[in-house]
């Protein structure tokens, strides 16, 4: 089922396109499981006043840099996918690192396919999902409607109080990141907190975190630092260290 | 004991039954015993089901409703609170048959709430 091949209408020739629209959506830098929650809504077309839960109304979502969204956390390792066989001993696992290498479209796709209602009109539903890995397409010359995921709100995960003024912390990069979305240390730009979209990514290394690399690391959301914060960093290590060298 | 025969008595007893099972898959519609278990149970899911139908479509209203507040960037929960508050007795029904069937109208109601 996964291949796409280069006949972009496979599976749909059975799909009735009245009052229906291609969406187009990007999911690079996107959370996984949000952008699938999106999709799956897309998919079952409850964005529309006209939802009837027995008929398959939902929009075709093509969604393209499917291997450029992101897991946050440890999930890059942690998260296994399991099934079985049917043959005794044929539990299989497979971590989702290692499903990104083998085809990154099919997490996005498992993803969605478990958030949609487990009933007769999943298959077809499904089939309206079309995930690619990278940013083409084979639906040239068809009118694709974008579909944006909506901006989050991160969370205040900070510590719930601010470092006294001339302390540094012992671990700058873990402090920042914990207090990035806090009220606390000026995380908050308006009171809304900062939206998922970050545009000053600083670049570790310059090796490119980004995932378009073929067998390149996707990118760890969480870990990345913004210019600012490493700045904030190198200073925070200065002080500590012209401090630790006057205390011996 | 006079003899007495059984003539039609149980025939037009079972009739009655395996008419309202017309349309029953397999020898439910044909055997009067089949048949008779099976309209229990249809007639109780009938009365449980049209208590539930008024549930259903209460809710289907509900996304519908959502659905069409999301288009403009609002959302059912906060849309319900002011309606509670404006004291506008129209029901989600004629909420959804008003997105669907008339926008624009659906759309100026909505921005007077606000």
């Amino acid at each position: 089922m996964p291949p796409n091949p280069a006949r972009p209408f496979a599976g749909l020739e059975r799909v009735d396109f009245t009052g229906l629209r291609m969406r187009l959506i990007d999911a690079d830098n996107q959370v996984i499981g949000r952008l699938a929650a999106y999709l799956s809504m897309l998919l079952q077309g409850k964005d529309k006043p006209t939802y009837a839960p027995h008929k398959d109304a939902g929009d075709v979502c093509v969604v393209v840099n499917a291997e450029r969204a992101v897991f946050t956390g440890n999930k890059w390792e942690a998260k296994v996918y399991r099934w079985h066989t049917g043959y005794p001993g044929g539990l299989k696992e497979i971590t989702a690192r290692e499903l990104w290498r083998r085809d990154p479209a099919e997490i996005l796709r498992r993803t969605v396919a478990g958030m949609l209602p487990k009933n007769n009109l999943r298959d077809a539903r499904l089939r309206k999902l079309r995930v690619f890995p990278g940013p083409q397409h084979p639906f040239t010359g068809v009118e694709l409607v974008p579909a944006q995921p909506p901006r989050r709100r991160l969370r205040d995960r900070g510590l719930g109080w601010a470092l006294p003024p001339g302390f540094e912390p012992m671990n700058p990069e873990a402090y920042l990141v914990r207090m990035r979305g806090s009220r606390l240390a000026g995380g908050g730009h308006g009171g809304a907190g900062e939206l998922q979209q970050q545009q000053a990514r600083a670049q570790p290394d310059g090796d490119a975190a980004g995932g378009a690399q073929p067998g390149g690391e996707p990118i760890a959301f969480d870990d990345l630092l913004t210019a600012d914060e490493l700045a904030f960093v190198q200073r925070s290590q200065q002080a500590r260290a012209g401090r630790g060298g006057g205390d011996s | 004991m006079t003899r007495v025969k059984r003539g039609n008595v149980s025939r037009k007893r079972h009739k009655k039954v395996l008419t309202l099972t017309k349309g029953f898959r397999g020898a439910a519609s044909l055997l009067f015993r089949t048949a008779n278990q099976q309209n229990m149970k249809a007639l109780r899911s009938a009365y449980t089901n049209r208590r539930k139908k008024k549930r259903d479509f209460r809710r289907l209203w509900i996304t519908r409703v959502n659905a069409a507040l999301r288009t403009y960037g609002f959302n059912y929960s906060e849309f319900l609170y002011i309606l509670k508050n404006s004291k506008i007795v129209l029901n989600r029904k004629v909420l959804a048959q008003l997105a669907i069937c008339d926008p624009d109208t659906f759309f100026k109601f909505v921005m007077s709430l606000k």
